[in-house]
């Protein structure tokens, strides 16, 4: 502790710039990791908060996923001896159309048995008509929402709401007013409660409801019930308690999950680099000191654990202001992924407050700390290991020892072998992950090696540029390996993330703006919900027959898309005519022959499923899945695997006549609607708005419309993968000022006797820039390489183990290029500030400087 | 004529507590004087040294090199006067590690934007006039201690500058090196006539030269002239 006092301290307030850099990686890394963890968290947490609040007292769920089933479901779990209360429950999410409202989430109930489960403290209503619910009943425009509802939109009790429903515009009377609290508190508070029948009409459910909330009877278990309730409904229907759609939801966002934390192992990576590369630095320029220390009687291991404790601290330091960082930047990020959830699960869900968890927080500030020691670890060896007699003497010129750096190679070549020799056995998931690993050490490890013939190489360049400055920036980074080959390291992992994200982002927009091509090739798409994404809103079947007969359209194929639970995670099912689907679409087959699996699953002998399903449920052409319907288990054999990104978990498409059968479901809730050749496509999407937009609710989709959505869904997934490129890159820029600042430091003298012997400032700033440029030339080369290795990995891990995707191996080339001149300009912009350092330093100080 | 004049310099230094360097100090140094600067630690012999090789200004007073006042001159003009005027001796040689004994020599005409050739020719020349042409390619770290003052006093003579200004350039050296470099900056001063100011410790080095300046406390404390001033 004193040492730390008497020796340290100086030191880092003498130095307090780069202390500040050094920490910053770790400060990077671990922000990256709170910052996407808690967000992720406090969507989830706000899902779970919605779940529990609107589940009230309820202790299981009947559901079939999305798709609901039919009422008399109901009859048969009420007639169930466990059951105490079983209510029948539509849930919905709306666009209220409302400036500043946002999302209305909708529940329809029965209010004769549902006020047993959910408490509706009310504040203020009608209570002639709340009150006897049997009223409520009678008036199917009643509504009651929520205070903050009112408050957001003005609205206010016996207001009227027109919401447009399946069955045309209908005006809603609002009857109650729920307080802030409770039940009224879930979704932000943007809740609505209406009839369920009433519900039925608005959404085009038909004679079914979503799901049947229970209480059971006191006494009984509730395990017990659920096993008993499942027994009798079957396995087509889950019996749950209402945490697992939290679990669900979990699974849908998991894909998040490892991005971040494949983001956040790369960002402490490269901050370990950067103080292992201080550290090291600091140990040759304290040499001195410590030698003195071991004269004084300090031991080995003090000396160790002294430079242990500093790293130690660092890490710490540097962990707490990344949490910091990281839950103020969370907000931003869960903010964020709420909206992009909401467009793509439909379960939209705004996280309005951060809830960081302390255990996550306990784990960050963990990771950062041992991130820093294991950094810290090495140089501390080395200082233990300072002889004294040598360090006393003057400075004598650092040098990886040549038996050191041989040793390094010889580690780094049989890496590199085993690595490949992993490629052939990468169907293992531990091979294919160790392979990674060791492909990545071994660049690293040779990063030095690298660095000296690369160096060798540029030197005549640099030379032939400025004689004097070339030479001098070529010496200065031969003649310092460690901080060197530390600082290149550091930016060629920073380029290789980008190197890899890119890649990935690149062959993402080419296979799914191909499949986009293929796939979603009707002229129009009729829906009864503002994106193709949501499914609340349903048409009647007879509905696409009238559609099909207005003038202009050749052919109309109505869809019925709805999310099943498949092996405990939600995926999506498609049922459609898959004859008609089969002639116009030519989806890229992956396994099995196109016209055999079209025509086996129109006639409803199998399924089609998705690459993505396919690889995530390591579900192959022949295998045999169960799918859990209302009306039964379904059976089915896989025809045939194809390129589908309608859903990040996965899509199986099937006969529509076998979806009705089996989940006893006419309705649908998209038309792909193909134009007649020649027609006008404005005018028919105006006939088509004129013709049934007064009677029901609809939205008509060009193609275009919805290929732009689509591409801007995409957009908005790798909208967080843009911000960890720039995470990388400052990383990067860090590790370059970091780097300049102690080379500064390092050469004072050197720079002191090139301006004592009549160098210009400009010439001593050339030097450094040089210097700068020749860092950034090495990182570079070395990252676009380590970039093609890390590519080609990152895009099985997508694959096999994030969202089962399968993407082409497409070098971001445009990326590459654009990195040039960020990183190059960013190497000379960080030199700039070390450069007028190095030139206004006092000459004199700089002459006596050891 | 003198090649150096000052005229009541002061030198302060700010730190924790201020430290008056130079206390109006006022000489004059003629053209081909070879003068040792001799005094006890910390009697600003170096300060003095560091404001007339233009390292450092003075906090008030008068400097002129050559005739040339050097208040006023911005950092460039001190350069480049310092570059053309002005060569450095120093007691750790200061040559730049990485560079050979060649490349160091030649470092002030690379500067200057000398062709490659023409710096390599003049540094070959001068090497070989202290004695080091078989040592071009060398590292400073592969020479001795007193190879190394010779490249470095060779590289203070790239353009044979009229004033060479060494900073007790045998203090890191055996008696018997020492001796030898010397003899070299006697020779070079002879053979040169440039103005040789040097600060020294040794009063056996002080006494080989034609005059010595004392100082003590910053301030001028004696001043003994052997050979008659030209």
């Amino acid at each position: 502790m004193m040492l730390l006092r008497l020796i340290t301290w100086p030191y880092v307030r003498k130095h307090v710039l780069r202390c500040t850099l050094t920490t910053a990686g770790i400060v990077l890394g671990v922000a990256v990791f709170v910052a996407m963890h808690t967000a992720n968290q406090s969507v989830l947490y706000a899902f779970n908060r919605t779940v529990d609040r609107i589940a009230g007292a309820t202790q299981l769920q009947v559901s079939a996923g999305e798709a609901g089933f039919p009422e008399e479901v109901l009859e048969t779990v009420q007639s169930l001896p466990d059951v105490e209360v079983a209510v029948p429950v539509i849930e919905a999410t709306v666009q209220t159309g409302i400036p500043g409202a946002g999302n209305l989430l909708v529940l329809g109930v029965d209010m004769t048995g549902d006020r047993s489960l959910r408490d509706y403290d009310l504040e203020n209503a009608d209570e002639t008509i709340v009150d006897d619910p049997l009223v409520f009943i009678a008036q199917p425009d009643s509504l009651i929402v929520s205070r903050q509802f009112c408050e957001k939109t003005g609205l206010k009790l016996n207001d009227r709401l027109t919401m447009q429903t399946m069955a045309g515009p209908r005006e809603f009377t609002i009857r109650g007013v729920m307080s802030s609290q409770g039940l009224a508190s879930a979704f932000g508070g943007s809740l609505a409660v209406m009839d369920i029948y009433a519900a039925q009409m608005v959404f085009g459910r038909g004679r079914r409801f979503d799901r049947i909330d229970i209480k059971v009877r006191e006494g009984v278990r509730v395990d017990d019930a659920r096993q008993r309730i499942q027994a009798a409904l079957g396995p087509g229907l889950q019996v749950e308690p209402p945490t697992s759609r939290g679990q669900q939801f979990e699974a849908m966002a998991r894909v998040y999950s490892m991005t971040a934390n494949i983001t956040s192992v790369f960002a402490l990576f490269i901050g370990l680099f950067l103080i292992y590369n201080t550290f090291s630095i600091a140990v040759t320029q304290r040499r001195g000191e410590i030698g003195i220390l071991r004269a004084l009687g300090a031991s080995r291991a003090l000396i160790r654990n002294l430079f242990l404790a500093e790293s130690a601290i660092a890490g710490l330091f540097g962990s707490v202001l990344g949490i910091l960082l990281g839950v103020t930047l969370a907000r931003g990020v869960a903010g964020y992924l709420g909206d992009y959830f909401g467009e793509v699960y439909g379960v939209g869900e705004k996280a309005d407050q951060v809830s960081a968890d302390p255990r996550l927080l306990g784990l960050a500030l963990l990771i950062g700390v041992v991130t820093s020691v294991i950094a810290g670890w090495l140089p501390a060896r080395n200082a233990a290991r300072v002889d004294p007699v040598k360090a006393l003497q003057k400075g004598r010129v650092q040098v990886i020892s040549e038996g050191e750096n041989r040793m390094r190679r010889i580690v780094a070549f049989a890496m590199l072998a085993a690595a490949i020799a992993c490629v052939f056995v990468s169907h293992q998931t531990f091979f294919f992950y160790l392979g990674y690993m060791l492909s990545v050490l071994a660049v690293l490890l040779l990063t030095p090696s690298l660095c000296s013939w690369l160096v060798r190489w540029l030197r005549p360049l640099m030379k032939g540029l400025r004689p004097v400055e070339g030479a001098l920036a070529a010496d200065s980074l031969l003649q310092a390996p460690r901080r060197t080959s530390g600082t290149v390291a550091a930016l060629a992992l920073s380029v290789a993330l980008v190197i890899g994200l890119g890649g990935i982002s690149r062959a993402s927009y080419s296979t799914i703006g191909a499949w986009v091509q293929t796939s979603l090739n009707p002229d129009f798409f009729i829906t009864g919900s503002e994106t193709i994404t949501q499914r609340s809103f349903r048409f009647p079947e007879s509905f696409a027959d009238e559609v099909a007969r207005v003038e202009g359209i050749d052919e109309v194929q109505p869809v019925r898309s709805t999310r099943i639970i498949y092996q405990g995670t939600p995926v999506m099912l498609v049922a459609a005519d898959v004859e008609k689907i089969a002639r116009r679409v030519r989806a890229r087959v992956v396994d099995g022959d196109r016209e055999t699996m079209y025509a086996g699953a129109a006639r409803g002998e199998g399924v089609v499923i998705s690459d993505n399903f396919s690889l995530l449920r390591r579900v192959n052409r022949g295998d045999v899945i169960e799918l859990p319907a209302p009306n039964g288990l379904l059976r089915l054999p896989v025809l045939g695997i194809v390129v589908d990104y309608s859903d990040q978990q996965g899509t199986i498409l099937i006969s529509r006549e076998l979806f009705k059968k089996y989940w006893g479901d006419q309705t649908v809730n998209a038309m792909r609607v193909y134009a007649k050749p020649g027609v006008d496509r404005a005018a028919l999407r105006q006939r088509l708005l004129d013709e049934f937009g007064h009677r029901t609710r609809l939205f008509v989709m060009t193609n275009e419309e919805l290929r732009a959505y689509i591409m801007r869904l995409t957009d908005q997934w790798f909208g967080l993968t843009y911000v960890q490129i720039v995470v990388a890159v400052l990383v990067a820029i860090l590790g370059i000022v970091n780097t300049l600042t102690v080379s500064i430091a390092d050469r004072k003298r050197e720079l002191g006797v090139l301006q004592a012997v009549g160098a210009l400032r400009n010439q001593v700033r050339h030097t450094i820039w040089m210097e700068a440029a020749a860092i950034g030339v090495l990182g570079l080369a070395i990252g676009f390489a380590l970039g093609g290795v890390h590519l080609y990995y990152i895009l099985d891990v997508a694959k096999r183990d994030v969202a089962g995707l399968r993407l082409d191996y497409l070098y971001p080339y445009g990326i590459a290029l654009l990195l040039l001149p960020v990183l190059m300009g960013s190497a000379l912009l960080s030199a700039l500030g070390p450069a007028e350092g190095a030139v206004r330093a006092s000459l004199v100080e700089a002459l006596e400087y050891e | 004529m003198n090649v150096i004049r000052l005229e009541e310099v002061v030198k302060e230094f700010d730190g924790k507590r201020k430290v008056r360097a130079l206390d109006g100090v006022s000489l004059e140094i003629d053209r081909g004087e070879m003068v040792a600067l001799v005094g006890p630690s910390g009697s600003g012999k170096s300060t003095l040294l560091n404001l007339i090789g233009t390292l450092d200004r003075p906090t008030s007073g008068e400097i002129y090199i050559d005739g040339q006042k050097l208040s006023g001159l911005s950092d460039t003009e001190l350069t480049l006067l310092r570059r053309d005027k002005i060569g450095f001796i120093f007691q750790f040689f200061n040559l730049l590690p990485s560079l050979t004994c060649l490349e160091n020599a030649a470092l002030p005409l690379h500067l200057r934007g000398w062709k490659r050739a023409k710096a390599r020719e003049r540094a070959e020349e001068l090497l070989e006039l202290v004695g080091l042409k078989h040592r071009l390619d060398h590292l400073p770290d592969e020479l001795s201690g007193g190879e190394r003052q010779r490249a470095a006093i060779a590289r203070a003579l790239s353009v044979y500058p009229p004033i060479l200004l060494a900073d007790e350039p045998t203090g890191n050296l055996d008696s018997k090196t020492g001796a030898e470099i010397l003899d070299l900056i006697r020779d070079l001063h002879a053979r040169l006539g440039a103005t040789v100011l040097m600060v020294t410790h040794d009063a056996g080095v002080a006494a080989s030269c034609e005059r010595t300046i004392t100082l003590r406390d910053g301030r001028l404390a004696g001043d003994e002239v052997r050979v008659s001033r030209r």
